[in-house]
C-alpha cells in the first residue's frame, strides 16, 4: 500500500537530510507505528506520502502509484484515498460536528444525497451520536479528535495518516480515540501513526517502525515505544 | 461541481472583504467607463473622417476689388476671360477632379445658409464677398502640392483648405481620446492591484478551510473557483456601472453635441462597447485573481 524505496528528502537550507535512504513498505491493511524523537523525519514521512513534499532521491509508491510520476492535478485524487488526522484538529470552527464532517464531500462533489446518508454513519462509528449539531468550541478534546477522525474517514480512504493524534489529549481519552483508530484498521483501511505516547504504542502491540536522525533504526512486528524500556 | 457550495463560499468572501470589494468595483467601474469612453469617441472620430473626407475641397479664392490679400495689392480683379484661363489651369492639373466657380451672388447664399440671421449677415453685401474656385481633388491628401501650385497663379488671393480645419477639430478629439484612455489604463492598473490585495485578503481568511480542502482532496478548481469567482463578481457590478456612466455619458455629451458631428453616434456602437469594456473587466478581473491566487494559494 505503501512503498518507499530509499527514499531521501533534504530541506532547501539544510545539510542534514529530513529522511536518509529510508526503504519500508506497508502492506495493505496494516496498523504502524511511526516512533521517534522530535525532528526525526516523522512529519517528513507522511507528508512525502501525501505528495506534499517531494523526495529528493528514491521513489514512493502509494496505492499502487509512483508518486513522482503523478501529475500535479491528479493529486487531488491521490488525496481522496488517504485520510489525515492531526494533533491540532484542523477543524473549522464556524461548523459543527455534521457540517465539519459533511464538509470534506462537498469539496470533493459528492452528491448531497449521499452525504446525508453518510455522515450520520460515521459519526456514529467515531462515538459522537448524538454530538452532530454541537460547535466544536463545545466539544472534548478528545471530541474534538473524533471529529477529525471522522472527517478524515467519510470518504471511506484506503490510508489514514495519523499525526500525533493523541498528542493534545489526556491518557484516559486517549484509550479511546485509540479504539476508533482500530476500529477503523478493522475496515481494512491501512493506518499509519506517527507518535510519541510510548503507553499507546506498548498497549496496541502493532508493527513499530522507528526513525532516528532520519535513518529507519528498528521495524518490528508486535513492537513496543523503545527496546531499552 | 456543486455550485450552490461556490456561490455561498463566494458570498461569505465578498461580504468579509466589502470595503475592498468596494473599491474593486469603484474602480473597475471608472476604469471601464473612460475605456468605453474613449471608444466612442475613436469610433465617433473615425466615421467622421469617413464622412467629411470625401466632401473636403480647396476654397481658391479670387481677389476682388480694393482686397487687402498682399498677392492682390495693387492688381485688377480678373476679367471673365483670366477667370475662365484660370479655370482651365486648374482644371488640366492631373490631381484635380473637378473645378467649380463660385460667384458672390453664391457665395452669399451660403454666407446667409450657415449664419442664419446673425448680425454679421446685415452688415454684409455680396460685393463684400470673394469669388472662388472649389477645387475637388481625386486624393484630399495631395491638396498642399496643388494649392502651392495654384498660389502663384495671378489674381488668387488665398486658399482655404478645408481638411485643415476638420484636422484641428478631430485634433482635438483624439487629444480627448488619448486622455480617457491613459487615464482608463491607469484604472485598469489600479483595478488589478486592488483585485490581486482583495483576493489576498481572502487567501488569508479563508486559509483554514483552503488548507482543509488540500486535505481531503478538493480539486484546484473547486478551491480557486470561489476566489475568482469574487473577481469575477466584483468585475461584473463594476461592468454594469460603467455601462450606466457610458450610456448617461452618451445620451447627455455626444448627443448634446450631435448637431455638430454631422454623423451622430448609433446606440449600436454603445452596445458594442459596453459589451467589450465588459469583457476587458471581467478578463482582467480573472487573470489578476488567477496570478494573485497562484502566489498566496499553494494547491
Amino acid at each position: 500500500m505503501i512503498h518507499f524505496d530509499n527514499v531521501t528528502k533534504v530541506y532547501t537550507n539544510q545539510n542534514r537530510p529530513a529522511l536518509d535512504h529510508v526503504s519500508v513498505d506497508v502492506d495493505k491493511g496494516e496498523f504502524v507505528f511511526l516512533v521517534g524523537p522530535s525532528g526525526s523525519g516523522k512529519s517528513t514521512f507522511l507528508r512525502l506520502v501525501l505528495k506534499e513534499e517531494r523526495p529528493n532521491s528514491g521513489a514512493i509508491h502509494v496505492a499502487g502509484k509512483e508518486l513522482s510520476r503523478l501529475s500535479n492535478f491528479k493529486v487531488p485524487h491521490l488525496r481522496r484515498r488517504i485520510g489525515c488526522v492531526f494533533q491540532d484538529f484542523r477543524l473549522l470552527p464556524n461548523k459543527n460536528v455534521y457540517e465539519n464532517v459533511a464538509f470534506a464531500l462537498e469539496v470533493i462533489g459528492k452528491p448531497r444525497r449521499f452525504i446525508r446518508k453518510v455522515v450520520p454513519e460515521v459519526i456514529e462509528l467515531v462515538g459522537l451520536e448524538g454530538k452532530a449539531h454541537r460547535m466544536p468550541d463545545e466539544l472534548s478534546g478528545g471530541e474534538q479528535q473524533r471529529v477529525a477522525m471522522a472527517r478524515a474517514f467519510v470518504n471511506r480512504p484506503m490510508i489514514l495518516l495519523a499525526d500525533e493524534p493523541t498528542g493534545n489529549i489526556d491518557p484516559a481519552t486517549s484509550i479511546g480515540i485509540m479504539k476508533v483508530l482500530d476500529r477503523i484498521n478493522r475496515t481494512g483501511t491501512t493506518v499509519l501513526m506517527a507518535t510519541h505516547d510510548a503507553a499507546i504504542v506498548d498497549s496496541m502491540r502493532k508493527r513499530v517502525v522507528e526513525l532516528e536522525d532520519g535513518k529507519i533504526v528498528r521495524d518490528q512486528s508486535r513492537g513496543v515505544y523503545g527496546q531499552a524500556y | 461541481m456543486r455550485a450552490n457550495f461556490i456561490f455561498s463560499e463566494v458570498w461569505i468572501g465578498l461580504r468579509r472583504n466589502l470595503t475592498m470589494t468596494i473599491a474593486v468595483i469603484v474602480t473597475v467601474a471608472v476604469g471601464m467607463a473612460l475605456l468605453g469612453i474613449g471608444l466612442m469617441i475613436n469610433s465617433q472620430v473615425s466615421s467622421m473622417t469617413g464622412y467629411w473626407v470625401d466632401k473636403v475641397e480647396l476654397s481658391v479664392f479670387l481677389c476682388k476689388k480694393n482686397d487687402v490679400f498682399p498677392a492682390c495689392k495693387d492688381k485688377p480683379p480678373l476679367t471673365d476671360d483670366q477667370k475662365a484661363a484660370l479655370k482651365q489651369t486648374i482644371q488640366s492639373m492631373p490631381e484635380v477632379e473637378r473645378v467649380d466657380f463660385e460667384d458672390q451672388n453664391q457665395a452669399y447664399e451660403n454666407f446667409k445658409a450657415q449664419q442664419g440671421n446673425s448680425l454679421l449677415l446685415s452688415v454684409i453685401q455680396p460685393g463684400d464677398l470673394s469669388e472662388s474656385f472649389r477645387v475637388k481633388l481625386k486624393n484630399p491628401d495631395n491638396a498642399t502640392a496643388v494649392s502651392e501650385s495654384i498660389q502663384g497663379q495671378t489674381g488668387v488671393a488665398n486658399i482655404v483648405n478645408q481638411r485643415q480645419i476638420l484636422d484641428t477639430y478631430f485634433g482635438f478629439l483624439s487629444k480627448l481620446r488619448n486622455m480617457a484612455l491613459g487615464v482608463a489604463i491607469l484604472m485598469v492598473f489600479a483595478a488589478t492591484l486592488l483585485i490581486g490585495n482583495t483576493v489576498r485578503l481572502s487567501a488569508y481568511n479563508r486559509r483554514r478551510e483552503t488548507g482543509i480542502m488540500r486535505l481531503v482532496g478538493a480539486s484546484n478548481i473547486y478551491i480557486q473557483l470561489p476566489f475568482v469567482m469574487e473577481g469575477v463578481i466584483a468585475g461584473l457590478i463594476g461592468g454594469v456601472f460603467a455601462a450606466v456612466l457610458l450610456i448617461v455619458t452618451k445620451v447627455l455629451l455626444f448627443e448634446g453635441i450631435q448637431s455638430y458631428m454631422a454623423v451622430p453616434l448609433g446606440w449600436n456602437t454603445v452596445a458594442g462597447v459596453i459589451t467589450f469594456t465588459m469583457a476587458v473587466g471581467v478578463v482582467i478581473c480573472v487573470l489578476a485573481s488567477f496570478i494573485t491566487l497562484r502566489r498566496y494559494l499553494r494547491v
